[in-house]
């Protein structure tokens, strides 16, 4: 159910705003972000429209968007709008917001970003640096589409364009020490903690 | 002699390892000492900050501490995207000392941040702190007859708040370096559009797309290569080429140069040690334009320049 929010009371927006660092009230709808971003054509709801869900306070609608799973953070859009609203940061404050309360876009795509962003974090608490061709092949096994990329190995392999095999940093352990202590801060600030 | 304290990041292991050694032959070249950062760590690049917010920070202040144990009063980072981390958390450490004392909790063993190091990417340390005349200086083979589009991608000058480098739409520094080696840098109107580098892998339909925008205006531009600072933009408008061509159902055939490899090569040093084998796109057909200098096509089109000095005059 859409239900609209009243400001004061819209207690999303100044999540968002106090989140983000942003003041989303600020935007008034020219859509020279739309047209400035790269990928607002693959996004449910363009940047636009999400200021505007913001400020309405259409919290479910916007934490469920893919938008801000595809948004790049290119910063395009934020240097373009005459509002100087900080758009990326939005995107970002909304994102980190949907993962901790645990809205989830279940679209294939959003899926598969999710996936190799959390791979990827994984590989960097084990070995505190990130490992190309690996990433490469547990990102295919993990979303089961083996044979993704393979026609670009045999020529990326042979000109020593992907190495085969590197050597993990000495402290590993300090980066294992610093994911336990971010938990917590992270926990810490979403009221979470035990 | 200069020093500089360098973070090399992920990449300059793997798929720009040319990068690397590039960055480092001119370097020594141009008398500036570079000291890795000991045990460095990823940045998180774009994962960490999709993801988590406290590991956004955790992984690079990590490095700004150790960076800081070098006694350097700048560090230069070749990745754009590394670079993009490293200062973002760099000046919210700066302006918000009650993150910046939590976040450090988290790497509290390897020291207590202080701010003292500025971060700059490779190209603003080459284009600010080496200078155009000492890159001048240098060159003993010019690269006069070569016509490159040079293309900074996102991340290197903006947002503008952040980076305080050049300008976040049209940026000139890299087209300044070119013209300072003897080629000739062509308008290109891509030249800060994003690549998409984050989706290389999850979302490559994307990457596809983006890219092969960008490489069609580059060729559109009237050059015969593409320039860069980074190796993201590097692999993906490289190594994706081939799809790409497939994609958009023609030839692009722009071999893709990191802007170190040229100043090496203007400034003399082996082409044998400039490791063009590793680019997917052959190098050779852009190279033999050396010294072939052709001349200018009559423009119809006033120049981007000649229109900027109007507005300016008006
Ligand atoms: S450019 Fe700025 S003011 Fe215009 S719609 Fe986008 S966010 Fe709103
Ligand atoms: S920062 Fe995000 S929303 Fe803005 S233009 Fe880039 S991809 Fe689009």
């Amino acid at each position: 159910m859409i239900t609209l929010g009243i400001q004061g009371k819209n207690t999303f927006l100044s999540d968002v705003n106090k989140r983000s660092g942003a003041n989303v009230l600020e935007c008034y709808q020219c859509g020279k972000c739309v047209g400035t971003c790269p990928v607002s054509g693959y996004m449910d709801f363009p940047p636009r429209e999400i200021m505007q869900m913001v400020k309405l306070g259409l919290k479910n609608e916007t934490m469920m968007a893919n938008s801000t799973w595809f948004c790049l953070t290119c910063s395009a859009c934020s240097g373009r709008c005459p509002r100087e609203i900080e758009i990326p940061s939005v995107m970002e404050a909304i994102r980190h917001m949907a993962i901790e309360e645990n809205y989830i876009n279940g679209s294939t795509k959003v899926k598969e970003i999710r996936k190799f962003h959390e791979i990827f974090l994984d590989m960097i608490k084990r070995y505190g640096r990130n490992y190309e061709l690996r990433m490469m092949a547990e990102f295919n096994i993990r979303t089961r589409n083996l044979f993704k990329d393979m026609h670009l190995a045999p020529k990326a392999l042979l000109k020593g364009k992907i190495p085969l095999g590197v050597k993990p940093m000495k402290s590993a352990k300090a980066i294992q020490r610093m994911y336990k202590l971010a938990e917590k801060l992270e926990k810490k600030h979403t009221g979470k903690e035990a | 002699m200069k020093k500089l304290t360098y973070f090399p990041g992920c990449s300059a292991h793997g798929t720009s390892e040319e990068f690397d050694k590039t960055v480092k032959m001119v370097m020594t070249s141009l008398d500036v000492q570079m000291e890795e950062i000991p045990d460095w760590n990823c940045c998180g690049a774009t994962s960490a900050h999709t993801m988590s917010e406290s590991l956004a920070y955790a992984l690079p202040l990590r490095n700004l501490v150790l960076a800081e144990k070098l006694d350097n009063s700048t560090m230069a980072i070749p990745c754009a995207s590394c670079y993009q981390r490293l200062k973002v958390t760099k000046v919210h450490m700066d302006d918000n000392p009650e993150l910046c004392k939590e976040i450090n909790s988290t790497v509290v063993e390897d020291g207590i941040y202080q701010g003292k190091v500025d971060v700059k990417s490779m190209l603003q340390y080459c284009f600010e702190d080496v200078g155009l005349d000492a890159i001048k200086a240098k060159v003993t083979k010019s690269l006069a007859g070569m016509k490159l589009a040079c293309y900074y991608g996102c991340l290197l000058t903006r947002p503008k708040a952040i980076t305080n480098f050049d300008s976040p739409e049209y940026p000139m520094s890299m087209d300044k370096i070119v013209e300072a080696l003897g080629a000739k840098a062509t308008e290109f109107d891509y030249k800060t559009e994003c690549c998409g580098a984050s989706f290389s892998i999850s979302n490559t339909e994307v990457v596809i797309n983006l890219t092969g925008q960008i490489l069609e205006m580059a060729k559109e531009s009237g050059a015969d290569a593409i320039v860069v600072a980074c190796p993201l933009c590097q692999s993906n408008l490289d190594m994706r080429q081939p799809d790409i061509e497939k994609h958009l159902g023609k030839k692009i055939d722009l071999p893709i140069f990191y802007f170190t490899q040229l100043m090496a090569l203007a400034f003399g040093m082996p082409e044998k040690d400039l490791m063009f084998s590793k680019h997917i796109v052959p190098v050779e057909g852009a190279l033999a334009n050396i010294g072939k200098i052709v001349p200018e096509p009559e423009k119809v089109k006033k120049t981007r320049k000649a229109v900027e000095a109007e507005s300016e005059a008006e």
